[in-house]
């Protein structure tokens, strides 16, 4: 029989004496801090992509096309590997650790952000293009009648539009980064995953520790559900857009569980 | 700065279009197209629905393009340059500055929904334009005023009926001070108790603007234009005052058309 240590499973569920363990504060820290830069990384290239996707010069096309098919046609974990290992040890970039003062930025911080933030441009792109093309062409039309640029009535017209079609699904990219981000537990990166795994090293009781990992990711996701299901009902009231899902069936439903990319 | 690869001699000529032919992909639209547009003057064009007239009037803001011919506006050819004999499609900046000096009214609308009634209108004045946003904010309460809608000046598209929204529309277009207005059937998507409300601004209008209206209304075609075009199968069958066109029409299929709108 199995002896569940229920004083360490407490003492790593319970915040207060949790977050006392450095490895733990830091790597919460590191998670929500590198989904969020991740995150705005990973909507700013699907922008840029999706775009190029619909520009009528047939290099940014291929461009798009080619970052699309490759970071969506390969795993998240090759993709994180290549850019911290492969990167440094061909020296083409180190990536040296960045000190702003206290404040270290490791280079596998780093190298696990670029990585999220790219591979999500790639998922962001079909958002991204997805909210454009919901938006009816007359549209644009109208904008370009008046004068203005494409790049222009995509700024003032389009995109304002689009957004409320994109922030839905943007925000379920969001809860998967959060729990994605464990993925850089491969090269060190110091997130809440690999806290856990280096107190496990420390007295071996994996099946207390990770359920007790699992439910600080439990808390991350449904946090950001009830901020997620704020910002949508907002969005509703202001523009008339279909009200999302309730919290019960936002919670419950499991339609957007998804596994590792 | 715009070159003018030819400048039109009169310049009391607002739109002119030469030999214009249009495919959408073998189905031939347009098929050469002559037709001049003066200052002041009220063309509406007629036809029965596919034979090109609105793509006819999207060519002139180069909405679509066109496969030959050329199209002036204001003396300008729009949407090409000459390049040693051949025509090339103008830069995108230079065809969005040839739009800004023409008025479009679309038949759906085509409001932008997240922006008030007078945000819709001062958006390209302040932004194309470069017009200091209190400037525009009184010139775009004066054009709602104008169409009948200073009360509206904060309402969003969705809180205003079709009617009010085509004549937002017309405001908004007039917010540019373009010298040509195009109204692609301005009056199909509204229900018939709104058709008269827009209508009687373009009749307002019509005095002192260049317009060119695609629309089956043949009560204001009757009061307001200067000339009626009849368009069929991409072809400009015949033009005449209102007057002439409908007591006297020339072509069997001017007749025929007239007969099945008129009863």
């Amino acid at each position: 029989m199995y002896h569940f240590d229920w004083l360490v499973f407490f003492k790593y569920i319970w915040p207060p004496t949790a977050l006392q363990d450095p490895l733990i504060r830091n790597g919460l820290i590191v998670t929500v801090a590198v989904s969020v830069i991740a995150q705005a990384l990973g909507v700013v290239l699907g922008l840029f992509a999706a775009l190029g996707k619909m520009s009528k010069f047939v290099v940014f096309r291929w461009i798009s096309e080619i970052y699309i098919w490759y970071f969506r046609g390969t795993p998240l974990l090759v993709q994180m590997s290549l850019l911290f290992f492969g990167l440094g040890v061909t020296h083409i970039y180190d990536f040296p650790d960045l000190k702003f003062g206290a404040l270290v930025i490791t280079g596998a911080i780093q190298a696990g952000t670029l990585a999220l933030g790219i591979n999500e441009g790639a998922y962001m792109a079909e958002i991204v293009r997805a909210g454009i093309e919901s938006i009816d062409a007359g549209q644009m039309e109208a904008a370009k009648s008046l004068g203005m640029t494409f790049g222009l009535a995509m700024q003032r017209i389009v995109l304002p539009q689009a957004a409320k079609v994109i922030i839905p699904p943007l925000g379920n990219e969001f809860n998967n980064m959060m729990k994605t981000t464990s993925l850089m537990v491969v090269i060190s990166a110091g997130e809440l995953f690999f806290g856990f795994e280096q107190v496990n090293a420390r007295i071996f009781k994996p099946f207390e520790l990770f359920i007790a990992a699992s439910l600080y990711y439990l808390a991350l996701t449904t946090v950001w559900s009830f901020i997620q299901a704020r910002i949508e009902s907002g969005l509703g009231e202001r523009k008339g857009i279909e009200r999302g899902p309730g919290m019960m069936q936002r919670l419950f439903s499991g339609s957007s569980g998804k596994g590792v990319r | 700065m715009i070159t003018p690869n030819v400048k039109l001699a009169d310049s009391n000529i607002i739109v002119k279009a030469e030999k214009v032919n249009k495919y959408f992909g073998s189905l031939h639209v347009l098929k050469d197209i002559d037709i001049e547009v003066r200052k002041n003057e009220v063309v509406v064009i007629i036809g029965p629905s596919g034979s090109g007239k609105s793509t006819f009037l999207r060519c002139i803001n180069h909405l679509e393009k066109i496969n030959s011919g050329h199209i002036y506006v204001n003396g300008h050819m729009i949407g090409y340059h000459d390049q040693n004999g051949k025509l090339v499609e103008d830069s995108e900046r230079n065809i969005a500055r040839q739009r800004a000096e023409i008025g479009m009214v679309f038949q759906r609308f085509n409001l932008f929904p997240h922006l008030t009634a007078i945000e819709n209108i001062i958006e390209a004045p302040t932004r194309v334009r470069k017009t200091p946003a209190d400037q525009a904010r009184a010139d775009g309460e004066r054009l709602l005023a104008r169409v009948g809608l200073a009360d509206k000046r904060d309402q969003y598209p969705n809180q205003l009926s079709g009617g009010q929204q085509q004549r937002v529309a017309i405001a908004r277009a007039l917010a540019m001070k373009p010298s040509l207005m195009l109204f692609d059937e301005p009056t199909s998507a509204l229900d018939p108790e709104m058709i008269g409300e827009v209508l009687d601004v373009m009749k307002e209008l019509a005095h002192e603007m260049t317009m060119v209206v695609v629309s089956h209304e043949m009560g204001f075609a009757r009061a307001a234009a200067n000339r009626i075009v009849f368009v069929d199968e991409g072809q400009i069958i015949e033009q005449a005052s209102p007057e002439e066109f409908f007591a006297n029409p020339h072509s069997d299929r001017t007749r025929l058309f007239l007969s099945q709108i008129l009863h």
